[in-house]
């Protein structure tokens, strides 16, 4: 007998429950609506006006480490970004083009209406991140009341950042 | 479009993600007694949830211009096949048995019977100890009978790869099932 001939001789079907199937698309169908739902967004979202929307998205991915919501996405006719969005940790900020919703530059307006606290895990390497990246630090970075560890610094455009690591745990309630 | 093809069908899950079940509905079943006659009821269950879910996330990956995924599957299955090695010898020796016990009542010679009780170990044996991708290809090709062309693209691989993979197989099978070494003379 042929090789392969034998080797079909030891071929054997194994014995299923009837209902292996079913329970096989029930747990596939849940894995796959769990992968796709989208992450539960924050329920305030500030949007940040600026002159040229795509440099300052790939400043904010360089030397802060912001990561675009990509389908948040919005291209103008001529290519540009018209608005996007970008996350980190679990917050979410909003980038769009200025002029739009009454909102300007603070390159354009000459002056910054607010700035932004965020919280990091290693200020330290946030930092050397930052100033590599070509970010203008107005706050050097050090110890506040030996309670977190703080820098600030400004976008292309001029909106202020401030960085923030706690130095001892606390809850989140106090924190400010 | 009442029946998309395989290949519309996962295009479509890119946005729809829930449109991929209709690649489970179609080939679970072929997919499941694959892994079946390999590893047994048991691992067969688990391997088919894994090897769906890996599907899924690799459908972008899936060449469009293929008819059927079944051979896609089957090679998803081949891979994750190769972390149940001890299942598959086990399935194998136990086949093996069944074998020898079938072909004893068949011919009710106890010649015959003693034969059959060394001979199938040996061929068990001798798949086992096949290197991974020639066994993978030998058995997509005798137990799941599929055309060269299939298991070539299941295994990712130019056809002519298959037939020298699947010819080492017979030849090192034949070699393997004839302890003397007389084997190696039986002409192909």
């Amino acid at each position: 007998m042929k090789p392969v001939d034998l080797a079909k001789k030891l071929r054997r079907e194994a014995a299923f429950e009837p209902a292996v199937l079913d329970r096989g698309k029930a747990a596939l169908m849940a894995a796959i609506r769990q992968e796709v739902q989208p992450r539960r967004r924050p329920t305030i979202i500030p949007r940040l006006p600026y002159e040229n929307v795509g440099a300052a998205l790939s400043f904010l991915e360089r030397a802060f480490g912001f990561r675009e919501v990509a389908a948040a996405r919005g291209v103008r006719a001529d290519g540009a970004i018209d608005y996007t969005m970008v996350e980190f940790g679990d917050g979410m900020i909003g980038l769009g083009a200025q002029g739009a919703h009454g909102a300007f530059s603070p390159k354009r307006a000459g002056t910054a209406s607010q700035y932004i606290t965020v919280h990091v895990d290693d200020i330290d390497a946030h930092h050397q991140r930052a100033v590599a990246s070509g970010a203008e630090v107005v706050s050097r970075l050090h110890d506040h009341l030996r309670d977190y560890r703080v820098y600030e610094a400004l976008d292309p455009e001029g909106h202020r950042w401030r960085f923030l690591q706690w130095l001892r745990e606390v809850p989140q309630s106090e924190r400010r | 479009m009442d029946s998309p093809s395989d290949a519309e069908a996962i295009g479509r899950s890119l946005d729809e993600p829930e449109a991929f079940g209709l690649l489970y509905d179609r080939h679970a079943a072929t997919v499941l007694r694959f892994l079946g006659r390999r590893v047994g009821a048991d691992a067969a269950e688990a391997l088919l949830g894994e090897l769906f879910r890996i599907a899924f996330e690799r459908r972008k990956t899936f060449d469009a211009a293929r008819e059927t995924a079944l051979p896609w599957l089957y090679g998803i299955g081949s891979n994750l096949l190769l972390k149940h090695r001890r299942a598959e010898a086990r399935r194998l020796r136990a086949s093996a048995r069944m074998a020898a016990a079938d072909h004893a009542a068949d011919r009710r010679t106890s010649a015959a019977a003693s034969d059959a009780r060394v001979l199938f170990p040996r061929v068990a044996d001798a798949i086992d100890s096949l290197p991974d991708a020639e066994r993978a290809a030998l058995l997509l090709f005798a137990w799941e009978e599929l055309p060269y062309e299939s298991v070539a693209e299941a295994l990712e691989l130019p056809i002519g790869t298959v037939r020298s993979r699947l010819n080492r197989a017979r030849a090192r099978l034949r070699e393997l099932l004839e302890p003397n070494g007389k084997g190696r003379d039986i002409s192909r």
